[in-house]
């Protein structure tokens, strides 16, 4: 009985890493969509948004089923409920990501004008949800601790990034659709950062079981 | 052990008992049996005599408790009994006894009771008036003999089964003590019941097969090991789960983790999309592969699903480095573009030319520049194939001469060739330092030293100046040629020994060459066991310096 519950905490395990390893995946390609105006690559970002959807729903039943069949306690429990936690939040990072890609389309690969900013805040962002996988994968609560800390270097970015696109706006280098268009962009990079911190909140609960805000 | 003794010996004790106890109470019975017969025989005849004396007064005065007299008449009817009113007793005539003592003067028989407690004997004798007289006794029947020695019996059988226990146990103790001294470690050194040598025999065999297998798969582990250790190639054994069996140190390395990891499921070390459909196309098909770059070298990644008795057992990952082939790849792919490029401009050089000629275009006074002009080109395919061959002897490493050989007379004879070319720019050529005696193939040695003074006066400002200093060392011999040129700078030095690489690209038809000087160099030096270093500042000169070794 309990070989079998070990068992499918593994494959919950397993499930949880390929789930990261997607949104990670995800917003590479989103990234590299919008650096190379590559639509055709921006169309792929979407179906891969919809693979994380399916891999999150067979989490949430599977966290359900053991829930209801083997009534974990203690360090299993909380892993539980910090995978139920965490899917939320990566799916909520694939859909950003989908969100970004989208815009990457509805550009239609107009790249005259100069996101070097929000590229830099996009590679940092990916290391942000790089790390925080990684801490869930090597229950690394250090690494979970750096990835809330990293949270106000794009903050920072996005700050910046914000006031570039004032700058574009009053220099009247961009249309002000476009200019929107990148604020949303870099409003989704500074939301899918949130989410890897709370990925890592919800790490460090599963590991220490203690979370900030209970 | 104790108890199955124990059964054994209370069995024994019991059917030993039981028997004797049958066979000495029937012979018994048997026994008092007919010494009761008897007795009654010679009752009965002292009482048949006495009655044909006395007449029924006889039986009525002796009335005995033991045994029972009855007188029957000759038609059977009952004259007389001792133990009950004769008048109520019906006719006898077919009782047996007294059928037999009508016939034949005596008669006896033996009734059970209907209870089969008693048994009753009869013995009948026919007086001289043809009636009978009956005497009979009753016993006990042989079964309640037995059962009146349940008691006893029970008591023997309780004592039997405590003995026997105790002497089970006894003799449990003493069969097993020997066997439990038994040492299994050296089966063949234990000297106990000779039933037990073919069991000890066979587990001696046992034991040296086992050791035997033990050894033998300790060692095809170790050597396993030695090799996977010992490979540059990453390799990963995983089982159908997907968790790690077996990683070596080159894994280790690629993948960034710890032996610990053992156990562990894969994709915790490594989760990137392509391994991840890579793993999931294994399990379908037994086999995948595909490239990927890690730790900024390519690799190649196989992975194969191993299969046992049509079971699903598990994948290996191997994973070799493949940049060498890559850029090599690159390499060749690059030089075969640069090769046909570089071979076809001269050639669409000449036929342009040729044709002009062809049409008649070309005026007389003209014709010489012209055809001069297909010389010149024609020349430089030439000299750009001699270069190419060249190239490919080196590739190919064909066997040379090696002879000593001074690099200073050789750096002087160079000078002497480019003398006319150094006077054009008013560049001049100096030659200093040691003999510089090495073991190496002159002609390449030569075309080393004639490619960089060749490049340093090509690139040189007019009034430069050109020095070769040979200097000897304890082991080695360096050669430097310094220019006051245009110099390199840093980013295209790493790249100028590569084949058909300019650093001016819209220039090199103007100063001449091939683009391939360099990269001969590059080999020939090589070929030589040596180094070459490049030390350049732009604008103020270039020193290219070669060390060899003197053997």
């Amino acid at each position: 009985m309990r070989n079998r519950f070990d068992e499918q905490l593994f494959e919950l395990n397993r499930e949880l890493i390929e789930m990261g390893a997607m949104c990670e995946e995800v917003i590479g390609l989103a990234m590299n969509a919008l650096k190379t105006g590559d639509i055709k690559l921006a169309k792929t970002v979407k179906e891969q948004g919809s693979s994380i959807d399916q891999i999150e729903r067979d989490i949430e039943s599977r966290c359900m089923k053991l829930l209801l069949h083997q009534q974990p306690v203690a360090k299993d429990l909380r892993l539980i409920s910090a995978a139920l936690k965490m899917i939320t939040d990566m799916e909520r990072i694939g859909d950003q990501a989908e969100d970004i890609a989208e815009i990457v389309v509805s550009l239609n690969g107009s790249a005259a004008y100069d996101h070097s900013l929000i590229d830099q805040m996009g590679f940092e962002v990916i290391r942000m949800v790089t790390n925080s996988v990684d801490a869930f994968v090597k229950k690394d609560v250090d690494l979970a601790q750096k990835v809330i800390e990293q949270d106000d270097a794009v903050d920072t970015y996005f700050l910046n990034a914000k006031r570039s696109i004032m700058g574009m706006i009053s220099e009247k280098s961009a249309d002000g659709e476009t200019a929107l268009d990148l604020l949303m962009i870099s409003k989704y990079l500074e939301r899918i950062g949130d989410h890897a911190t709370n990925i890592a909140e919800w790490v460090i609960y599963s590991v220490t079981g203690t979370h900030k805000g209970v | 052990m104790t108890s199955r003794i124990f059964k054994s010996i209370l069995s024994a004790a019991v059917v030993v008992l039981i028997t004797s106890l049958v066979i000495i109470t029937g012979v018994l019975y048997q026994y008092f049996g007919n010494i009761q017969e008897n007795q009654l025989k010679d009752e009965l005849s002292f009482a048949a005599g006495a009655t044909e004396q006395l007449g029924i007064k006889y039986l009525e005065d002796c009335s005995s408790d033991n045994y029972r007299l009855t007188w029957v008449a000759s038609d059977g009817v009952v004259l007389f009994d001792s133990h009950a009113d004769a008048e109520t007793m019906e006719n006898h005539s077919d009782r047996e006894e007294i059928k037999e003592a009508f016939f034949y003067g005596s008669g006896s028989s033996v009734r059970q009771s209907s209870t089969l407690i008693e048994q009753t004997i009869y013995e009948a004798t026919r007086l001289g008036d043809g009636s009978v007289l009956r005497i009979s006794v009753s016993r006990a029947s042989a079964m309640v003999l037995v059962l009146g020695m349940i008691q006893p019996i029970a008591i023997v059988l309780l004592i039997a089964a405590v003995l026997s226990a105790v002497l089970a146990k006894h003799m449990a103790n003493r069969i097993v003590e020997p066997l439990n001294q038994l040492d299994l470690d050296k089966p063949m050194e234990n000297d106990v019941y000779e039933e037990l040598s073919p069991l000890l025999h066979r587990i001696h065999a046992q034991h040296m097969e086992i050791k035997k297998q033990m050894q033998t798969l300790k060692q095809k582990q170790d050597e396993f090991n030695q090799i996977t250790s010992n490979m540059k190639e990453a390799l990963v054994l995983l089982d159908s789960t997907g968790r790690i069996l077996s990683i070596n140190p080159a894994a280790r390395i690629l993948f960034h983790t710890v032996l610990s990891c053992i156990g562990e499921d894969f994709l915790k070390i490594e989760r990137k999309q392509n391994i991840r459909i890579a793993l999931e196309e294994v399990k379908k098909s037994g086999h995948s592969d595909f490239r990927d770059k890690k730790n900024g070298r390519d690799y190649q990644f196989d992975l194969s699903r191993v299969d046992s008795d049509n079971r699903d057992q598990g994948v290996v990952i191997l994973a070799f480095d493949i940049t060498e082939q890559v850029n090599a790849e690159n390499h060749r792919r690059q030089f075969t573009a640069n090769v046909s490029h570089e071979l076809k401009t001269p050639l669409q050089s000449i036929i342009g030319s040729a044709e002009l000629i062809e049409n008649g275009i070309v005026k007389e006074e003209d014709l010489p520049r012209f055809v001069g002009h297909i010389r010149k080109e024609a020349a430089r395919l030439v000299a750009l194939i001699d270069d190419i061959i060249r190239l490919s002897q080196l590739d190919e490493g064909t066997d040379m001469p090696f002879e000593d050989v001074s690099l200073r007379v050789l750096s002087e004879e160079v000078c002497e060739t480019l003398a006319d070319a150094a006077r054009l720019k008013n560049i001049s050529l100096e030659v200093t330092g040691d003999d510089g005696i090495v073991h190496g193939v002159p002609r390449l040695l030569y075309e080393v030293i004639y490619n960089l003074c060749d490049n340093a006066i090509k690139y040189n400002k007019t009034d430069g100046v050109v020095k070769i200093h040979v200097e000897e060392k304890t082991n080695t011999v360096s050669l430097s040629v310094q220019d006051t040129g245009i110099g390199i700078s840093s980013e295209h030095q790493e790249k100028i020994f590569e084949r058909f690489y300019r650093v001016d690209k819209s220039h090199s038809k103007q100063s001449g060459g091939t683009g391939l000087g360099l990269s001969i160099v590059k080999h020939a030096v090589q070929v030589h066991g040596g180094k070459i270093t490049i030390e350049s500042e732009l604008n103020k000169g270039t020193t290219m310096t070669i060390v060899l070794n003197k053997e």
